[in-house]
Order: structure tokens, then C-alpha cells, then sequence
């Protein structure tokens, strides 16, 4: 997505589709905003601000008021929320949080979302990655960092796409997001993912 | 796939963690006092023994977190992991008439080696 002022790191790619099997979309300028502390500590405080508790299950999350709260680690966890709202919710949680030992930092711009879904998204992303995608290992709401072939990212099971089927997001750190974006695309070939239009400075080559 | 368990995340392949060396490395409360020999063996000399050995491990790609974990260096059998604020605990390795499982005849390992009768001479 281009706007005047920034633009995305996806910008150059378009939403490809393959219908229900898989479709593959960048969520541009979500706001993601880093919380850590002591869930004892600043719990409550938080959860007045997010409209939800911080998710204490590893790999667990939250869904707040028009936001997410993921669980990144046992004292951090992630605040994602709609594009351009990211300052004020950190201004908030800041102020609710004062005189409480915590941090928070804006990370919108360090990661990116891509968004990818359909009926055989998990065998997709299964060619990328070690984790057990599978729904019982992997239930919607759960949230696990790994290797993404040689990028690292967080996976996100959502939820669900128009068909019913799953629908994940993985952020991205802003450098190795064409990367990923390419290896989506190029895992989900077989399942009839389209080719994309060459475009100048392509890193992988989609066309066989 | 070699499964290392976070003890946060559970079982995860070794491909999301990375090695931080041995665990229980005190820095020296009063480094102005040490000797120069004292402060080399801090900062370069470790344990690398064929056996048990704490070592820290930190799970990078997915809670980037530290954490300790006991294994058993000629095996790469883990025998425990716990976190950064949590006791050594003690385990019970069954391990091998030799450390790596190697035949105690013909090893190479003389501490086990056995010397049958007829190969004593005289
Ligand atoms: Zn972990």
C-alpha cells in the first residue's frame, strides 16, 4: 500500500487468491505495539486500557477492544491493533501504567502483517516451518514464534476466512517480508495460487 | 528433528533456539581483586565434559528467552530443563558403561577398558 507519506514493504505486491484453497494478502500499517512487565503488576492496569486481560498462557492470546493481545514471551506481549490507532493506545497505556515498572514500544513499522488463509493454508505454511500446525496443536487464538525457511516471523491463528477455513497472520520483520511473501506464494502454487506479474527487482523467480 | 523443550513454549525444533554456553557462570562480585589469572579463567575457561553439563540455552525464534538445560554432552540426551530463577536440579542419568555407549573393549577409553586374563602377559 502506498500513502503519501510511507509506504508499506509490500507495496509492490498485490492480494493474490487461489478462491477457497488459499489466498494471500498484506495487512499494511497494523499498529503493533510491544507491552513488558509483570503481569502481576500491570495486569489490571492494562486490561482497563485493552478491554482485555493479558493472555498469561503461553502462546496464548486476547482479543480487546478493536485489538488483539498476544502472548511473545512470559513477561511481553504484543498490543496489535488497526492502522493509525498504535499512538494513542501506547499514550493510554502509558498513562495507566505510570509509576508501574513496564515499557512499551511502537513496532508498527519494524514488522509488517501478512495475512494468509484457505483450505490448505496449513499445508502451506507447513513447507516453511517445524511447528505443529495441525488444529489440535494449533488452535485459533494460539500464537508461536519460529523459522519461517530462513526468516524468523510470529504465526497467529486468527481466524476464520469467508469458507470456514483457517486464517492466520504472520508478522514480519520489514526486511525479509518480500522474502516470506514469495515463499507463501510459491508454496501455495500448487494449490492454484496465481502468478504474479514479474516486477521489477523480483527476488524469486515464480514462473516455471 | 531434534526437539529441545522451552520451559515456556513446550517442544519445539532445535532450529528456533540458540546455544548461550555453560550455565551457573558467576561473574565475580569483586573483579578489582582478582588475580589476572582469576579473571582469565571467568571470561575464557568453561567445563567441557563428556557427560552431564548445564548449559543455557535461549529459545531466539520463538519467546527469546534464556533458560538452562542439563544434557548429556555423548548422547545429547536432555536430562532436565528449568528456568533462568530456578535451582539446579539433580538428575539421574542412566548413562552408559561409558559416557557415549562406545564398546568398554577396543574404545580407545582406557579408564573402562577391560583387560581380559590372557591379555596381561607373563
Ligand atoms: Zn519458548
Amino acid at each position: 500500500m502506498l500513502e503519501p507519506d510511507r509506504r508499506s514493504p509490500l507495496h509492490h505486491r498485490t492480494e493474490i487468491s487461489a478462491e477457497e484453497a488459499a489466498h494471500l494478502r498484506e495487512l499494511p500499517f497494523q499498529g503493533k505495539i510491544v507491552l513488558r512487565g509483570d503481569a502481576g503488576s500491570i495486569g489490571d492496569a492494562a486490561a482497563d486500557v485493552l478491554g482485555a486481560q493479558l493472555p498469561v498462557e503461553p502462546c496464548g492470546s486476547a482479543l480487546g477492544a478493536n485489538l488483539a493481545i498476544l502472548w511473545i514471551g512470559p513477561d511481553e506481549w504484543w498490543i496489535i491493533t488497526e492502522a493509525g490507532v498504535e499512538r494513542d493506545t501506547q499514550a493510554r497505556l502509558s498513562v495507566a501504567l505510570q509509576g508501574r515498572h513496564h515499557q512499551t514500544v511502537d513496532v508498527t513499522d519494524y514488522y509488517t502483517t501478512i495475512e494468509v488463509a484457505g483450505l490448505r493454508v496449513i499445508e502451506m505454511l507447513s513447507k516453511l516451518t517445524t511447528l505443529d500446525l495441525h488444529r489440535r496443536a494449533f488452535p485459533l487464538g494460539r500464537v508461536a514464534g519460529s523459522m519461517f525457511a530462513q526468516t524468523q516471523a510470529t504465526l497467529w491463528h486468527a481466524g476464520s476466512d469467508e469458507y470456514d477455513s483457517p486464517s492466520f497472520r504472520l508478522f514480519v520483520r520489514w526486511t525479509t517480508a518480500d522474502y516470506l511473501w514469495c515463499l507463501l506464494a510459491e508454496a501455495g502454487r500448487e494449490f492454484g495460487l496465481p502468478v504474479q506479474e514479474p516486477l521489477a527487482g523480483e527476488t524469486w523467480r515464480l514462473a516455471r | 528433528m531434534f526437539l529441545i523443550p522451552c520451559p515456556y513454549c513446550g517442544e519445539r525444533d532445535q532450529s528456533e533456539f540458540a546455544y548461550a554456553y555453560q550455565a551457573h557462570v558467576h561473574r565475580p562480585k569483586d573483579p578489582d581483586r582478582l588475580t589476572d589469572k582469576e579473571w582469565a579463567d571467568f571470561v575464557f575457561i568453561r567445563d567441557n565434559p563428556k557427560g552431564v553439563f548445564a548449559e543455557r540455552w535461549i529459545h531466539a525464534a520463538g519467546c527469546r528467552r534464556y533458560f538452562n538445560l542439563m544434557r548429556n554432552t555423548a548422547t545429547d540426551e536432555i536430562l532436565a530443563v528449568y528456568r533462568i530463577d530456578e535451582p539446579q536440579p539433580k538428575v539421574e542419568p542412566a548413562l552408559p558403561a561409558t559416557p557415549s555407549g562406545e564398546a568398554p573393549i577396543g574404545s580407545g577409553n582406557d579408564a573402562v577398558k577391560v583387560v581380559k586374563p590372557a591379555e596381561r602377559g607373563s
